[in-house]
């Protein structure tokens, strides 16, 4: 396969009896934005956690750039290029904006244990190259006004662009957002809309789960819909709107998941 | 650091400074165990009130290194500053070792497992292990060391040994915050699964932040043990833990908030020694009200220390 190509082949993980993801295939080209739907509790959550790290798989494989990352921990993910937001914003909290997002620079950063303890020159160029790429992403991401406010003090479709900007932080190659609507109002939608295509201008390939049909419609290449942990249909976007498995998936079990 | 800061600490150290010359010495000995408490105290928020961890154990490392400084220098005639490093090394692989097994516990269950270490070892004291450590009576005949000038006043000494090692625990703790791994202990405490999706080695610097916590608790345990010359088991019973961690959570993990706190839990029941059990009874009801009152403690931890040129326009913050 080629560079930066994520294949999940028959990823399967349950949680005792029961079965999350059932058998899960898909592939996410690099520069795509490839979205993943289906109805509360079909498993998409637990994909993004399977791929992150967070709850590793047992059965499957999930090659990412010919490299299997099934079982490595989340921070080793993170190193390769695969960096994730949250449906359930999670974001420190009590720390400025500025902060959490140079918590995204971590990686990048070159400084050792030990300059903890005793700085550099070297240390302190680093730190200083890392908050001025702070810097630049809280203009990217039109966050300068609150650069010193406390994260869990924003209104939520800025804690949101926080989010994405900490993620953007690491320079990743896949961008793995998790139902990045939820909760914004039609605004901020718009708003969200046109950061998406801005970070996949920077080359950046996006996974995404998402309710808001409007939204998933709009700006992804590629659909794969699951229900009850399996894939039921697969295409583009036109496709899957006309699928009648997934229309039935839709209206016939709206209410009797969560 | 802010304009603020910096003459808060120089009249903080000014004052200390000073204090050898209005004093006498048994408030010179109160000042100095204010010191050395403050050090440990600031070794416990790096576990405790950084990283987040809760940590009940923290007169193990303390203790550790006072009898590493007392053993070497009591019974195999070492000088006692050449004690201080092992004291510091001694503690730190301590830390790295014990967290490494128990690290991935969380909150009560950590704090359960450390109280648990503590015990163990006070009890491993006590009963003289390997012949050493001198059974429940301890160590005795600890060198005083006389600073240069100050031979005739082994207090004096004492207390600027002790001002000079805070001092160096203010630069480490300075240090600390600005740099990588001081931050990562913050995004631990804040969210670990968050931290760990951003790319943080959670494990790691869990475990450094008890190696550190532990290595400067052992400093400190190097001046303790010059300042009494001598070292006992009960002086570093799970209970001085459980003080230690009452003064992060009540004064808040902030170097202002610790000092506030040892001040608070040790220095003030010192002054009111004349009410006698009274005190603690006023001290309880006080720890209680400043929990309900302000849950992150007298001085919280204070956010959004970034670069200036960062910040455009004129932003308060919170």
């Amino acid at each position: 396969m080629a560079d930066n190509t994520l294949v999940l082949t028959n990823v399967t993980k349950r949680f005792g009896g029961l079965v999350a993801v059932d058998d899960l295939s898909f592939t996410v080209k690099q520069g795509q934005i490839y979205g993943i739907i289906g109805p509360n509790g079909a498993g998409k959550t637990t994909v993004f956690n399977c791929i992150t790290g967070i709850h590793p798989c047992e059965e499957g494989s999930i090659n990412w750039c010919g490299e299997e990352i099934r079982l490595l921990s989340p921070h080793k993910i993170v190193q390769r290029g695969i960096v994730r937001t949250f449906q359930t914003i999670r974001l420190f909290s009590q720390m400025s904006v500025a902060e959490n997002i140079m918590s995204g620079r971590h990686i990048k950063s070159s400084q050792g244990w030990w300059n903890a303890i005793v700085p550099t020159p070297g240390s302190k160029k680093d730190e200083k190259k890392n908050w001025q790429r702070v810097g630049e992403l809280l203009d990217f991401f039109d966050l300068s006004d609150v650069t010193v406010n406390a994260a869990g003090s924003l209104p939520y479709g800025t804690q949101r662009r926080v989010e994405m900007a900490r993620a953007m932080a690491t320079e990743p190659k896949l961008l793995i957002l998790d139902e990045p609507a939820a909760g914004l109002n039609d605004q901020e939608t718009l708003g969200l809309i046109e950061t998406i295509y801005k970070i996949k201008d920077l080359g950046v390939t996006i996974l995404l789960i998402e309710h808001d049909m409007d939204l998933v419609m709009e700006v992804t290449e590629y659909l794969t819909v699951i229900n009850f942990g399996k894939k039921i249909a697969e295409g583009t976007p036109d496709v899957i709107q006309k699928d009648p498995a997934v229309i039935e998936a839709y209206l016939g079990s709206e209410d009797d998941d969560e | 650091m802010k304009k603020k800061q910096i003459l808060l600490y120089t009249a903080f150290f000014l004052i200390m400074a000073l204090l050898p010359l209005v004093a006498n010495s048994k408030w010179l000995a109160v000042g100095t165990t204010f010191l050395i408490f403050s050090v440990v105290a600031l070794s416990q928020d790096i576990v405790l009130g950084k990283a987040g961890m809760f940590n009940m154990g923290q007169a193990l490392f303390f203790g550790l290194g006072a009898y590493t400084t007392a053993i070497l220098n009591a019974k195999f005639n070492w000088p006692l500053l050449a004690t201080m490093p092992l004291a510091i090394l001694v503690p730190a692989l301590f830390g790295i070792l014990l967290a490494g097994p128990i690290i991935h516990l969380r909150g009560d269950y950590l704090l359960v497992t450390t109280i648990g270490f503590n015990i163990v070892f006070v009890q491993v004291l006590q009963n003289n292990l390997g012949g050493i450590t001198g059974g429940p009576n301890g160590i005795f005949g600890v060198e005083s060391l006389s600073l240069p000038g100050l031979a005739d006043s082994p207090q004096t000494s004492a207390f600027y040994l002790s001002l000079i090692v805070l001092l160096i625990t203010f630069v480490l703790m300075h240090n600390l915050e600005k740099s990588k791994a001081g931050r990562a202990l913050h995004y631990l405490r804040e969210d670990d699964l968050a931290a760990g999706a951003i790319g943080i080695n959670t494990r790691v610097y869990k475990i450094f932040s008890f190696g550190l916590g532990a290595g400067m608790a052992g400093m400190a345990g190097t001046i303790y043990a010059n300042q009494y010359s001598a070292v006992s088991p009960e002086a570093f019973d799970f209970v001085q833990s459980v003080l230690f961690f009452s003064i992060v959570i009540v004064g808040g993990s902030s170097i202002p908030g610790i000092l506030l706190g040892v001040f608070l839990m040790f220095v003030l029941p010192e002054i009111f020694r004349d009410f006698a059990t009274w005190r603690y009874f006023i001290f309880g009801i006080a720890m209680i009200m400043t929990m309900i009152l302000r849950p992150r403690g007298l001085w919280p931890a204070s956010f959004g220390n970034i670069p200036k040129e960062l910040i455009r326009g004129d932003q308060n913050g919170r």
